[in-house]
């Protein structure tokens, strides 16, 4: 690949040596996160050229935290909860720190991140964290990249914050019915300072993370009684070795490999899915549509003034592709999952796909109280019920100077 | 041809009628409803079916001697569950519609349906209050043989206003009952019932004609398999008959299951029940009914292993058996057990198998036609299915309501 020459490529290259010079040679894995900004960039900082190298870790994420890095300790809990997230609309939820989503993680790249995980639920847990390059072992995978976490039990992930953008971190066992449970919350990791180049094409300060979700209250609460049936009943022959003896894997639906599997079924095992023990499945269809765990009207604004620029990061947990749009208004969409676009485009509603994250900048441009939404309107329900679900209001904090006096309301079907 | 033309004029009427038909069609409430939610419908079926050699010939209720053998289909049932949730976490409003078979000799089919169940039921947190027919106020422990009124006169409270005709008058009542619990848990049951008055003694009495508590203890579903004693209780009856009929019976019962082996695999259980009479002077047997009215100590018990590899189950096998002597009556004691095996085909449907032995001692077996000995044996299939169509409910003893805090769906 040839890399075209600018002013200061002489740097970039004594940056990016190892890089540069090895191209199809394997990839270094050298610090360079003290590198400045990017010789590949336009005068406002955004990258102007393609860099197949950007998708490398900047550090080893097998490496060690080494003495003097920083790092970050959380301890995260799940428990079970009760959540009003309409009035009279209650249901059990599970929550990381007895909030849903779960506390917004917030570390700068490079830093190191440890969490402690304890379960205090009778279901099993894990924490994936979704879009960060870290070692394997700390991926969150249950009976992949490592055994759930039981019951009072504790697990401890470790890993380097990088790259840096929006993120979301989620639970992994069961993922669709524990998603909607509530396992899920953002991870920002934001850039070294000065390196932010949204920050320096459009200047701001206030910065809003929007998570996105579904949940089917039905399928949920099913889903949930079953699952902690199963784990209560585990956890009480846990410790009698003569009645674990008997919960070998087919109580579970455990197997070591394909044979093991297949050897069960031939043992009278029958399978979840062998219609002639379940009858058909029951199908997910989510009835509330959430904006940081709440519905419209619950939601929480977005407040502007007039010539400022906030940045939202829409974070998708769920299930759905959300089409998000802004009433009034076009707005740059700057990065998507966490790393910035070849360039901003400008656009008025940006679909925000399920596993994916989407940073857009919005100007204060034209004074009022304006919707913000899924275009998607089967997501603006509340059980069935109009309006309602993936809604918020971008609100004008100087609207009234500007001569618009706007009045809030809340109207619902009655 | 006439009256064809007024069918052919009734139809057009009927159907120039019908959308006001269909809309109209649900009976007139205190506060007309407007087109209503979608509630919950559950359904709810179990069809037994069995091929029954019976030895000596079977003897009818009436006291008519039948057949040696039948295609038995007593006690299969269908029912119909419809339930909403209430204004502003209020509870759970519902009413339930079922109806079962009964062995009739009346009947040429020799088996008629009875509405065993029309309740309507108001749940909270802390109580659940119904009224209408259901099972007795008396019932404790469920006994493991192939229909729920096998070995009838050993393991239910009888009812001293029925003829005998029909078994199921013993294990549904219509009564008003208020369940309050702690913790779902522990259940206080307060009930006034009113026994169905079948027999021709008893006219008259179809009043409130029993009432009583009972308080039960019931182990979380995921635990029937592993706690020690997963259900336990005991109650007081006092039933109404009038002076001229014995005058009024008072009833102490009580019962347990108790989990000899602990085991979601290889699971065996005991099951006791014990009901004792006092305080009526009835003593001699004239017919059935009196055997139901009569003092007397009852004990049942079973022992039960249910098979389940993987954790469903597989096949279980268990023997029931009861005796039972009255206080007042000389030579009138009885005993019977029940072998009873069951096969699992497929996800509730079960291959089945029975057998049951009666003795009689004279004075009781001379209102069974002098039958002393009795032997049957029984084969066949049982389904059972229970379906709820647009879900939003869920059980009120759920785990997460029973270890989370209640939440009334
Ligand atoms: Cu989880």
């Amino acid at each position: 690949m040839e890399v075209t020459k600018q002013n200061g490529r002489r740097k970039f290259l004594s940056k990016l040596a190892s890089i540069a010079g090895t191209m199809g040679a394997g990839m270094a894995l050298g610090d360079r996160s003290s590198a400045g900004p990017k010789e590949n960039t336009s005068p406002t900082g955004w990258p102007s050229q393609l860099v197949i190298n950007e998708t490398a870790p900047k550090w080893n994420p097998r490496d060690m935290p080494k003495p003097g890095e920083k790092i970050h300790e959380f301890n995260i809990e799940v428990t079970i909860e009760k959540i009003e997230i309409l009035p009279l609309e209650e249901h059990h939820f599970y929550t990381f720190n007895k909030s849903m989503p779960g506390p917004e993680i917030r570390v700068k790249e490079g830093d190191w991140v440890k969490v402690n995980l304890t379960n205090k639920t009778h279901d099993f847990h894990t924490i994936h964290w979704h879009g960060i390059y870290v070692p394997c072992e700390m991926d969150g995978v249950p009976l992949g990249t490592q055994y759930p976490v039981g019951y009072n039990q504790t697990f401890t992930y470790l890993w380097r914050a990088q790259p840096a953008g929006t993120h979301f971190y989620h639970c992994h066992n069961m993922t669709n019915m524990h998603i909607q449970a509530g396992l899920y919350g953002a991870l920002i990791i934001e850039p070294y300072d000065g390196e932010d180049i949204v920050q320096k094409t459009f200047p701001y300060e206030r910065d809003y993370t929007l998570v996105l979700s579904e949940v089917d209250t039905e399928f949920l609460r099913e889903q949930m009684n079953e699952m902690l049936m199963m784990g209560e009943m585990m956890d009480a022959m846990n410790g009698s070795k003569k009645l674990m003896a008997k919960m070998d894997g087919h109580m579970m639906g455990w197997f070591a490999n394909k044979e093991a599997f297949l050897k069960a079924i031939k043992d009278g095992w029958v399978p979840p899915y062998h219609q002639s023990r379940t009858g058909p499945a029951m199908r997910v269809e989510p009835n509330f549509f959430l904006i940081n765990g709440r519905p419209y009207p619950m939601t929480e604004h977005m407040h502007i003034k007039q010539g400022e620029n906030i940045r939202v990061r829409l974070i998708n947990a769920g299930i759905l592709v959300h089409n998000m749009h802004l009433h009034g208004h076009d707005f740059w969409h700057v990065c998507t999952d966490g790393s910035p676009l070849a360039t901003p485009v400008r656009m008025n509603t940006v679909p925000v796909f399920a596993g994916s994250t989407v940073d857009i900048m919005i100007q204060g441009t034209n004074p009022g109280g304006w919707h913000f939404h899924d275009h998607s309107d089967i997501s603006l329900m509340n059980n069935g019920k109009s309006p309602g679900g993936m809604m918020t209001m971008l609100m004008y904090e100087d609207a009234e100077e500007a001569g618009f006096k706007f009045k809030e309301i809340i109207a619902l079907d009655s | 041809m006439k009256t064809n033309q007024i069918g052919t004029t009734m139809m057009a009427l009927a159907a120039a009628l019908l959308p006001t038909i269909v809309l109209g069609q649900a009976q007139q409430t205190p506060i007309p409803e407007e087109p209503s939610i979608s509630p919950q419908i559950s359904l709810n079926g179990t069809a037994i079916g069995t091929l029954e050699y019976h030895s000596p010939r079977i003897v009818l209720p009436s006291g008519i001697k039948s057949s040696s053998s039948r295609i038995n289909l007593s006690d299969s049932a269908l029912m119909l569950g419809i339930s909403e949730r209430l204004y502003r976490k209020g509870g759970i409003g519902s009413f339930v519609i079922g109806g079962t078979t009964t062995d009739s000799d009346k009947s040429p089919s020799g088996t008629e349906f009875f509405l065993h169940k029309l309740y309507l039921d108001y749940q909270t947190h802390v109580l659940e209050g119904y009224i209408g027919r259901t099972d007795t106020g008396t019932q404790l422990v469920d006994f493991p043989t192939l229909r729920g009124d096998d070995l009838n006169e050993f393991v239910n409270v009888l009812n001293p206003f029925s003829s005998g005709e029909n078994i199921q008058e013993h294990r549904y009542t219509n009564q008003a009952t208020v369940v309050l619990n702690r913790n779902l848990r522990s259940f206080l049951n307060l009930h006034a019932q009113n026994l169905i008055s079948s027999s021709q003694n008893t006219v008259g009495q179809g009043g409130i004609n029993s009432y009583g508590v009972n308080f039960q203890y019931q182990e979380l579903a995921a635990m029937q398999a592993l706690k020690k004693v997963p259900l336990w209780g005991f109650g007081y009856e006092r039933q109404t008959p009038g002076s001229g009929f014995g005058g009024a019976n008072n009833i102490l019962y009580g019962g347990i299951v108790y989990n000899i082996a602990p085991d979601p695999v290889d699971r065996i259980d005991l099951r006791l029940q014990d009901i004792y009479g006092f305080g009526n002077t009835t003593s001699s047997f004239v017919n059935v009914t009196d055997t139901f009215r009569a003092p007397a100590n009852t004990i049942a018990a079973s022992l039960r292993w249910l098979h389940s590899p993987f954790g469903k189950p597989g096949h279980q096998i268990s023997l029931t058996a009861g005796y039972k002597s009255y206080t007042n009556i000389r030579d009138a004691n009885t005993l019977a057990l029940a072998l009873t095996g069951v096969k699992r085909l497929g996800s509730g449907f079960d291959l089945v198998l029975q057998y049951t032995y009666q003795h009689r001692q004279a004075a009781y077996a001379a209102v069974y036609s002098g039958v002393r000995d009795e032997h049957s044996i029984q084969l066949g299939f049982v389904f059972n299915f229970n379906h709820t169509f647009n879900q939003h409910l869920g059980p009120r003893r759920s785990l997460m309501n029973l270890q989370h805090q209640y939440i009334p769906d």
